[in-house]
């Protein structure tokens, strides 16, 4: 039989992956749609909190500056010190102004103005007072253009509460906005994840469900060339690994992208002399980060070759530590691992080095960034071309602009192993099964049970032929069995006659049909396939007699056992038919899963009985209970068997010796026993098992 | 408490302290120096708010702000070297820790614990381990420093009361953040055994594949399938929405605090309590402190799993030695070889019945002794009681008249030559191999070993020759060169006894005849035993023990047996038939 074919490095599958994966996405665009708008509100939102800040600190918080009228009561927003004031002047009638000045983090009142003094006194606010007049301890006096002296009064706490009452509500009003902003990109995000994550396991459920249907179309040479686990892992790991692509990757790319560029944008019209100089660095980010990556990819690797190898001197060395102890060789393979131990060691600080310098190295230029925005910022400021607020705005875009950016290179990375996968799988899925039903088969009402092989010849690879140019006829109801060395043919012609694999060249007949004008389905279901190893499904014991088959009824099932023979042990089993078994330590003996297989077998009533060395592995108290089962299983059946022990096929009707691929004896029992050939010195050998 | 002075991790990390405490001292600095660019950021918008700073104070300021940025680089370096690496120093010593116990530890450790589940130690648990010694202890000392540090500078360089109302939701966030790692546990665990279903149906699925293509059950296995698909995928939704509102609700708790920040720092600024500056510094602060806030979570759940690998790493260092020297061992360095079995009981278990029961058996000195029988009667047990991989039940095994158990066991193993059943050879290569008898053997020595193994030409055709590396188990040698490499692993030895367990099976006939003649003559004084299955290799032995059932069934050379017409005899017959019949097969080729 063909080797295993070693897991495939070199993906063949050359078609378009991309488009493919759109495929999968395309039923649930609308979803993906629908997410976009939604990273696009919660991006926006990300982008409008610090603006909020930056409004509250320029409007609110810098808002002293602006000049109050003093206005009739009924206009007014508050009064103090029996003024009636307002900031709000419009369509008012103002009596005169009064100004708030700051002064050494200290804030100044002067009241009564006229309307030059008050811009005078902005103005001030505005260039920072070098130098009053005169200053006492509660007051600051500031002379005017014309000479006259401005006196302010120093502001407590209490009357700041009742000037700047008018701001308060604004901050106030800005913290609601806030709060709600915050409500919302919470209750947005919340929902986009939640809808891709959902959407994503829609995709990989349908992705997973055409694979193992896929998988099942395939033919046994298929299955003969790859492992179980290799197949178990496309339909599992790697269609998990295209999972959080759909959830995370894709649409956190995007988002990434929209932040970084919403960013840049706001930066840019705010201010964009001071956004070229923030973006300045973001080459030079992107380029470390990546190189980071290349470099800490390479070395990682080392480290996982590295790990492999101690793992596997320390599974070989477990397994062999009987015969270290033995010979006395514990100090030299303890020095042995330790050098190994060390190498991995050794490999790990340079990876650490790796990262001990790259990380606080792209902080650094995180922070140099920084710093130099603050720094040209303020220059900006206090030419007056900068207010605060923006200012403001620009350090916190800083600290949240270049995280999107290194998150960026892991999602690259992610989204090339994604693609890895979706290589692996669209190859599994582009498998063709060799065994081609035609499109109008011939279906004949009932299949009597007889087969014919006209000059087979077949092998599994290339022209190892395993039969050659084999011919024979069995009539309905005949039981037949075939004898032979291991490597014969033997189980080969069973597994032809449920065309498992097609034959190179020769026919073969069942009912004088030629198998490939007939459907498989129907060929299949007319045979009952017994086989040594008894497979137990994860299951209670009625579903392994049933196999899933609803149509099924109890009644059947425990007909069928009894039948067989197999009530006894079932009926001794704690939960009788509702006994859960397991395929590995199952509390069965070979006997007993045998029994069950007959079970399964006779509950399908097939015309065609096939059984591989269905009674090997025996106990001999199980022996008697299965020799009056088989007669039991094979009453009015077409049946054909290979065994290894002779004694159970001494009734057969015919049996054939098959020796290297080709018949060499035929006969009964006693036909051939007279000519003395093989047959007769298998059977010699085998009396002295029986004594 | 007690429970941690013996562990072994603790004691690793006590010995490291003073690495350790470098890279914390480093990490202080980072977390000290950290908090000053906020605070001069801080310090300049004040400047500026009040126009009381000038370009060159700036320009001082932010060339302070420079070099700090730079010193703090150099510390970042530093805390990450020297924790991290004083990390993977005490992997690297645990783990040759647990491999110098394991070579101390007897065979029925080995019977209990699968393989598989010892390299789970090396793998997993030291995993686990890693990211408690690593970033675990970062972080949580970050949580600690960087936290205080960080309230303290909010109190004293802001306001009392705008700190403590900013920290209500924070507190919040740490709460959160445990209480929804202990729910992502469970649900990750569900979500796991879904997973692990889902991995078995595929696997019992394909794995069965010709029984459902026999039986035609691709459609019902299919709707089976959707069903655990399903399930798998429900368990996947579950966990989605944790995962959904996981950060969202988060940023929330964030959004709070600074939602009170604005409003109550707002306030303050509006009647003169704090300077716009602080509160532009304040609201800096506000997102460093939540790093350690959301982190909190996961260090709990490391440092909880943590703890479990640590119990598992340290059971294997109280697991008990079961076979050691007595504590009066007598002083032979040389043994001559004369074994004897007096009365012995095996069993493997207290609750298994006996494997060996009142085996007396006496091997002189220079004997070669053949032991058959079918598996399972004992051969390999009896051989293995020898070697002291296991000690008997009752009786007692005496070796030149000295009870095994008294002799040092390095003495008793070094002067016996094994070749074990399984043909066990490293991935190492050929030569290495046969050394593996011998570290001093020359290459002259093991050549000749090759040769009395009838191995030696096999292997100067390989192109590497005695330098062939072996896959791993053997892969690339047949069986029987396998076997013969073993052979002559032992015999390279030249021990005073000599143990093949089954040794010649892989072999055909006419090299088990050159390999029989050459020991007959390099074995002349010495004792070998030797476990077998076919006739003719036992045809030259000078007694043949057939064991039955963990009993002796019959004693006695090999004329003796055929007369007796017992099991042996048997035997004889029915592989002269076998031998019949092949060269039938081989003539009717």
């Amino acid at each position: 039989m063909a080797k295993i074919e070693k897991e495939k490095v070199i993906i063949s599958y050359s078609g378009s992956v991309f488009k493919r994966l759109f495929g999968y996405i395309k039923p649930y665009l609308g979803k993906f749609m629908l997410s976009i708008v939604m990273i696009l509100l919660v991006t926006a939102f990300e982008l409008i909190k610090p603006m909020l800040i930056a409004r509250a600190i320029d409007t609110y918080i810098e808002g002293y500056d602006q000049t109050y009228g003093i206005v009739t009561e009924a206009e007014a927003d508050l009064s103090y010190k029996g003024l009636f004031l307002s900031k709000n002047l419009k369509e008012k009638e103002v009596s005169g102004y009064c100004q708030i000045v700051i002064y050494h983090d200290s804030y100044y009142y002067f009241e009564k103005l006229d309307i030059q003094q008050a811009k005078l006194l902005v103005e001030i606010n505005d260039a920072g007072i070098e130098k009053v007049a005169s200053e006492a301890d509660s007051t600051i006096v500031i002379s005017d253009e014309n000479g006259n002296l401005l006196q302010g009064q120093l502001l407590l706490k209490e009357d700041l509460k009742v000037l700047r009452s008018y701001d308060f509500k604004g901050i106030l009003m800005i913290g609601l906005i806030y709060l709600l902003v915050v409500a919302l990109n919470a209750l947005f995000d919340s929902a986009n994840s939640y809808n891709l994550l959902i959407t994503g396991q829609n995709i990989i459920y349908d992705m997973r469900n055409e694979l193992f249907e896929h998988v099942h179309g395939l033919s046994l040479r298929f299955f003969d060339t790859h492992a179980v686990g290799q197949i178990d892992t496309r339909i599992t790991n790697d269609v998990e690994a295209l999972n959080r692509m759909f959830s995370h990757i894709l649409v956190n790319l995007i988002r990434n992208m929209v932040m970084i560029s919403g960013y840049a944008v706001v930066m840019l019209v705010l201010n964009s002399r001071l956004a070229i100089i923030t973006f300045i660095y973001l080459p030079l980010i992107f380029f470390l980060t990546n190189l980071f990556r290349k470099i800490s990819r390479n070395v990682y690797r080392i480290v996982r070759t590295k790990i492999a190898l101690l793992n596997a001197f320390l599974s070989e060395h477990i397994s062999g530590m009987k015969l270290i102890q033995i010979f006395t060789r514990e100090k030299e393979k303890f020095v042995q691992f330790a050098g190994k131990s060390d190498d991995l060691y050794n490999t790990r600080i340079k990876e650490l080095f790796v990262h001990a310098v790259f990380r606080p190295f792209i902080s650094f230029i995180a922070s140099i960034a920084l710093i130099a925005t603050v720094y040209r910022g303020s220059h900006y400021i206090l030419s007056g071309t900068l207010t605060v607020g923006v200012l403001y705005i620009f350090i916190t875009y800083i600290r949240h602009f270049f995280w999107p950016i290194q998150e960026m290179a892991e999602q690259f990375s992610t989204l090339q192993n994604a693609f890895a996968s979706a290589e692996k799988i669209f190859t599994l899925l582009d498998e063709e099964n060799p065994i081609k039903e035609i499109d109008n088969p011939v279906k004949p009402l009932e299949i009597k049970g007889k087969i014919e092989f006209r000059n087979v010849w077949f092998a599994y690879e290339n022209e190892n032929w395993v039969l050659q140019d084999v011919s024979f006829v069995i009539e309905p109801g005949q039981r037949v069995a075939f004898v032979g060395a291991t490597g014969a043919g033997k189980s080969s012609i069973l597994n032809l006659i449920g065309r498992y694999y097609d034959i190179q060249k020769g026919d073969i007949f069942i009912d004088d049909i030629n198998i490939k004008e007939m459907s498989l389905t129907q060929i299949r279901k007319a045979i009952g396939l017994v086989q040594q190893d008894v497979f137990i499904f994860t299951g209670d014991v009625k579903s392994n007699i049933r196999l899933l088959n609803e149509n099924i009824s109890l009644e059947q099932i425990k007909e069928a056992a009894k039948a067989v023979n197999a009530r006894q042990f079932i009926e001794t089993l704690p939960n009788t038919y509702d006994e859960m078994l397991t395929e590995r330590g199952t509390n069965l003996s070979f006997g007993q899963r045998q029994l069950l297989s007959f079970a399964r077998t006779l509950v399908i009533d097939p015309t065609i009985l096939v059984m591989d060395e269905a009674t090997a592995n025996i106990d001999t108290e199980t022996e008697q209970l299965i020799q009056q089962a088989l007669k039991i299983l094979m009453k009015d059946r077409t049946t054909i068997m290979v065994a290894h022990r002779l004694s159970t096929i001494q009734n057969a009707d015919n049996i054939i010796v098959l020796d290297h691929g080709q018949i060499v004896e035929s006969g009964t029992h006693q036909q051939l026993l007279m000519e003395n050939g093989i047959y007769k010195k298998l059977y010699d050998l085998q009396k002295y098992d029986e004594e | 408490m007690k429970d941690q002075k013996k562990s072994r991790l603790f004691y690793h990390i006590y010995k490291n302290r003073f690495l350790y405490l470098t890279g914390l001292i480093a990490l202080f600095i980072v977390d000290y120096l950290d908090l000053y660019i906020p605070l001069y950021v801080g310090e300049i918008t004040d400047g500026l708010t009040s126009h009381t700073i000038s370009m060159t104070a700036i320009d001082k300021k932010i060339l302070l702000m420079i070099m700090l940025s730079l010193v703090i680089m150099v510390f970042r370096f530093f805390w990450h070297y020297f924790i991290f690496g004083t990390g993977q120093k005490i992997l690297n010593n645990l783990r040759k820790d647990i491999f110098e116990k394991l070579e101390t530890l007897s065979q029925s450790y080995f019977n209990k614990n699968k393989t598989g589940d010892i390299m789970t130690r090396f793998t997993n648990d030291l995993d686990a381990i890693e990211g408690a010694i690593g970033w675990v202890v970062i972080m949580s000392f970050d949580a600690v420093v960087l936290t205080l540090m960080c309230i303290y500078k909010m109190i004293t360089h802001v306001n009392l009361s705008l700190t403590l109302f900013t920290l209500i939701p924070m507190g919040l966030v740490g709460v959160y953040s445990i209480v929804l790692a202990r729910k992502f546990d469970e649900k990750f665990l569900v979500k796991q055994k879904a997973f692990g279903q889902l991995n078995d149906a595929v696997q019992e699925s394909v794995t069965a594949v010709r029984v459902i293509k026999a039986f035609v059950q691709e459609e019902n296995q299919l709707e089976h399938f959707k069903k655990v698909n399903d399930h798998n995928r429900k368990a996947n939704a579950d966990i989605s929405i944790l995962r959904a509102v996981y950060w969202p609700i988060m940023e929330t708790f964030i959004g709070l605090s600074y939602v009170v920040a604005i409003v109550l720092g707002g306030y303050y600024c509006l009647i003169g309590v704090i300077t716009l500056g602080r509160f532009v510094t304040f609201s800096s602060y506000i997102s460093t402190l939540f790093w350690p806030m959301i982190i909190v979570g996961d260090v709990v759940t490391t440092l909880s799993e943590a703890n479990a690998s640590r119990k598992r790493i340290d059971e294997i260092f109280e697991t008990e030695i079961e076979i050691r020297n007595s504590e009066n061992p007598v002083d032979v360095r040389e043994l001559k070889g004369e074994i004897i079995f007096d009365n012995v009981d095996f069993r493997y278990e207290d609750d298994l019945p006996l494997a060996l029961e009142d085996i007396n058996v006496t091997v002189s000195q220079g004997e070669m002794l053949a032991i058959l029988g079918r598996t399972g009667c004992g051969k390999t047990t009896m051989v293995n009681l020898i070697t002291r991989v296991y000690d008997v039940t009752a009786g007692s095994i005496y070796i030149d008249g000295n009870n095994i158990k008294d002799i040092p066991l390095d003495v008793l193993r070094s002067n016996i030559g094994y070749v074990p059943q399984d043909n066990f050879l490293f991935s190492e290569t050929i030569k290495e191999n046969i050394a593996f008898g011998r570290i001093d053997a020359t290459e002259q020595e093991i050549y000749e070993a090759g040769r009395m193994a009838d191995i030696h030409d096999n292997i100067m055709n390989f192109p590497n020759g005695y330098e062939t590396l072996i896959g791993e188990r053997g892969s690339t040698l047949s069986g029987g060169q396998k076997q013969r490499t073993a052979i002559a692993r032992a015999i390279i030895k030249d021990s005073p006894i000599l143990i093949m367990d089954d040794s010649l099976s892989a072999v055909d006939t006419d090299t088990e005849d050159n390999i029989i003649n050459n020991l007959k003559r390099i074995r002349k004084g010495k004792t070998t035993i030797m476990i077998a299955h076919r006739v003719s290799t036992v045809q030259s032995a000078d007694h043949i023990l057939v064991l039955e059932e963990g009993k002796v069934a019959e004693y006695g050379t090999y004329q003796q047996l055929i007369d007796k017409k017992g099991l042996f005899a048997q035997m004889v017959e029915k592989q002269q038939l076998e031998k019949q019949l092949s060269t039938i097969e081989q003539g009717g080729n």
